[in-house]
């Protein structure tokens, strides 16, 4: 097994968009939180959302006609081309050759979705429009990575929901670190939409203004939606290059809870902790951070905080939420996670969770990094990602050595 | 070399249930036409009366009434499919450990039906919040494997794999790999698509053939004893994109095949069947495989005859090429190659075995 490490970071995020504004973002406690413009929010009791305004596919893409692709997969593509552009590898060098992406997403293209949804009601079926049933297909985010770096190795979608960009990382170190390829791109992408809008209200899981993770008074969500991409390279052909390193991969987990839909489980989570601590050869007292999947939501956030409670007994490592900045970016959450997560490592801070005014007695344990960035020394830390399905996945990161 | 060994497979397609009907004169024979049934009393509004359903499909039924309302025909089909297999492996669900028992379907947008109804009730309804919170989870595309771990308790590794028409083949690479590097002992894995109105729409607008319906699911056993039972073994799948301005499908497709035999460590002359993505009249597929093999071979695919089934079309491929083993005349061990190519410049091989008789093997 070769060792992975990350040598390029690519976020396309409503708090910036390139690895610098999106530091900048996290080490300011920024939000990316809005009011809604990509559909008509007029009719929700709650209209703010975290989409990426500011993104400019045509700033970013050399490759790929914006046009003939879906929203996720501009954002996917763009995030990627940052993320080589940061590695600081050529673009179409020999490097490009075996060379494969691997995206999470949650919805795919759901606004090509709700396009298609919009000419049926006006038109009947009849009026769909095929040039939009052609962006639909939720593996042309992979692709549109793959043709705007021109890899021509595995291109791989995966939509386990909002773990699947940790899915997506964890595949991806394993092509790396089992020989399969020498770099892999790797992350997620998601777009905002109206009936996932919908959908988190009706169950009750959608604040409206602010999210608040590890508060007692948090409230829920709030959608959001970027891509969210990073470069695993193998360790030697880094070297070799001189590649700056942000962080070493060490290992994931991936489990499932087998037992509600909707629900997390924290005995399931647990497990999927151990099975991640296992994969890296690590420790629960070696964990220094974790970048919680923290959505704000009551139970979410509880089920979190006991899971890591009893996998870690009194000595809980500072959790914080990004979420808390970014809303819940879907199949992109845990693609943010990791590249904070990278970053935590590579600049010596903790990304605060934001909004934080009340400790939840029911988690005493929790230090969630109120507010403000922390400096300090993270040699490993864990990146959680949980979804609908009971699709676990946990990354797990290192200092280099 | 061995490969994985697969114990089990569920297939359900509009030729019937189970992998016999796959081997069947009407879906073999070559150049076989679709296999249609009547679709009118499924829905009202379709392009065609007719389409390459699962005729007579009761999601009730099947799996009962209790905890089954919300299923869509995706979910369902899944679930009833993850059964035949795990019959079919012999898998003892009792005293197995689920947590070593994973699940990998692939898709190609979920159910673009629940999607799309979801997404239509935020416009009809007096106020965009009035959709049903019970439907939400059939929104996300992992929603058929999420319900299938549920319905049997799978909790190893569950993924769901958006590949259209390379799904299935994409579906078995990660499985392969989660094997491997030992998530799990045991991994069903397959690939679903149902029909809709949105479906047969979206296929019938894009210029696509007329969409099918499909549901098949296979189990690998990593540990499965050398003598035990299986049905075949997948001996190594492969992929590739080809970037515009890059190499050729073709080349791409003929390296990928390469790749297979030289990882199985099989040379060329061993392989006796193919079983592309190519539609009557199509090539590209096997002309890289041809290329590859240097000479003609068997064709085993399904060609045209059950409909475009979208993700599930290498799933159903694969289960053809088992029954063929198990009842036709394929023989016994010999070695097929699956292709497929999607419309954007991916492309998968697999190299598989198939044995005659599942109780008697092998070394």
């Amino acid at each position: 097994m070769s060792r992975v490490v990350v040598t390029g970071l690519g976020p396309v995020s409503s708090i910036g968009i390139g690895v610098t504004a999106f530091l900048g973002g996290l080490r300011a406690g920024r939000s990316g939180v809005s009011p809604i413009e990509s559909f008509d929010a007029s009719g929700f009791p709650h209209r703010h959302a975290g989409e990426t305004k500011d993104f400019r596919p045509e700033a970013v893409l050399r490759r790929l006609k914006p046009e003939a692709w879906g929203r996720s997969s501009q954002l996917a593509a763009a995030a990627a081309r940052l993320a080589v552009r940061d590695a600081g590898l050529d673009p179409g060098g020999s490097w490009t050759g075996g060379a494969g992406a691997v995206i999470g997403t949650t919805s795919g293209e759901s606004q090509v979705v709700e396009l298609l949804v919009a000419q049926q009601l006006a038109d009947g079926f009849a009026g769909m429009d095929p040039e939009a049933i052609r962006r639909l297909p939720a593996e042309r985010l992979a692709y549109a990575v793959a043709e705007e770096l021109g890899l021509t190795g595995e291109a791989l979608t995966l939509a386990t929901a909002c773990s699947a960009g940790n899915y997506a990382i964890g595949y991806a170190y394993d092509c790396v670190a089992g020989g399969e390829a020498d770099v892999m791109l790797a992350g997620g992408a998601d777009s905002v939409c109206r009936w996932a809008h919908a959908g988190f209200y009706r169950l009750g899981a959608l604040t409206e203004r602010e999210c608040r993770p590890f508060d007692a008074g948090r409230s829920g969500i709030l959608t959001a939606e970027g891509g969210a991409v990073l470069v695993l390279e193998n360790a030697d052909h880094a070297a070799a290059r001189g590649a700056r390193v942000y962080a070493e991969v060490l290992g994931y987990g991936v489990n499932c809870d087998a037992g509600h839909m909707v629900a997390p489980d924290e005995d399931s989570i647990a497990a999927c902790m151990r099975i991640a601590h296992g994969n890296a050869g690590i420790r629960p007292q070696d964990v220094d951070y974790i970048s919680a999947h923290g959505t704000g939501t009551p139970a979410n956030d509880l089920v979190e905080a006991r899971a890591v409670r009893q996998v870690f007994g009194d000595g809980a490592p500072p959790i914080s939420s990004i979420k808390s900045m970014l809303g819940h970016t879907m199949g992109a959450a845990s693609g943010f996670g990791a590249i904070a997560t990278a970053l935590a490592i590579a600049e010596g801070f903790l990304p605060p969770t934001i909004n934080w005014t009340t400790p939840d007695p029911g988690m005493p344990w929790v230090d969630p990094v109120p507010n403000t960035a922390r400096p300090a020394e993270v040699r490993v830390a864990q990146n959680n990602g949980f979804a609908f399905g009971g699709n676990n996945a946990i990354t797990m990161f290192g200092a280099v050595r | 070399m061995t490969g994985v060994p697969i114990t089990g497979c569920g297939v359900l397609t509009a030729a019937g249930e189970g992998p016999a009907a796959l081997a069947a004169p009407a879906v073999a024979a070559a150049g076989a036409p679709a296999v249609r049934v009547d679709v009118t009393g499924l829905y009202e509004d379709l392009p065609r009366p007719t389409a390459s359903a699962i005729a007579g499909f009761d999601v009730r039924a099947t799996l009962g009434r209790k905890g089954t309302s919300f299923f869509d025909r995706a979910t369902a089909l899944a679930i009833v499919a993850c059964g035949h297999a795990v019959r079919d492996a012999g898998l003892d669900l009792e005293t197995a450990d689920p947590a070593r028992i994973g699940l990998v379907l692939g898709t190609t947008t979920g159910s673009l039906g629940s999607t799309m109804d979801y997404s239509r009730e935020t416009l009809v309804q007096d106020r965009p919040y009035l959709v049903n919170p019970v439907l939400f989870p059939n929104t996300v595309m992992n929603c058929a494997s999420g319900q299938a771990a549920i319905w049997y308790g799978f909790k190893g590794v569950n993924a769901t794999v958006a590949g259209g028409p390379l799904a299935f083949l994409q579906s078995l690479r990660y499985a392969m790999n989660a094997l491997d590097r030992g998530f799990a002992d045991t991994i069903l894995v397959g690939a679903v698509e149902e029909f809709t109105p949105q479906a047969a729409w979206a296929a019938e607008l894009a210029g696509a053939r007329p969409a099918g319906e499909a549901a098949a699911v296979f189990v690998l056993d990593r540990h499965a004893r050398a003598d035990g039972p299986a049905l075949g073994e997948v001996l190594a799948v492969t992929t590739g994109f080809s970037p515009t301005g890059g190499p050729s499908v073709t080349e791409t497709l003929t390296g990928c095949v390469r790749r297979a035999l030289a990882r199985a460590n099989v040379s060329a002359d061993e392989v006796g069947a193919m079983a592309t993505g190519d539609l009557p009249g199509e090539t590209a597929e096997s002309d890289a495989v041809t290329t590859v093999l240097g000479r003609q071979v068997a064709h085993l695919g399904v060609g045209d005859a059950l409909g475009d089934c979208r993700a599930a079309t290498q799933a159903v491929a694969l289960a053809r090429v088992l029954a063929e083993h198990r009842c036709g005349d394929a023989p016994d061990g010999g070695l097929t190659v699956i292709t497929g190519r999607g419309a954007d410049g991916a492309v998968t091989a697999a190299l598989v075995r198939g044995w005659r008789d599942a109780g008697t093997h092998r070394g």
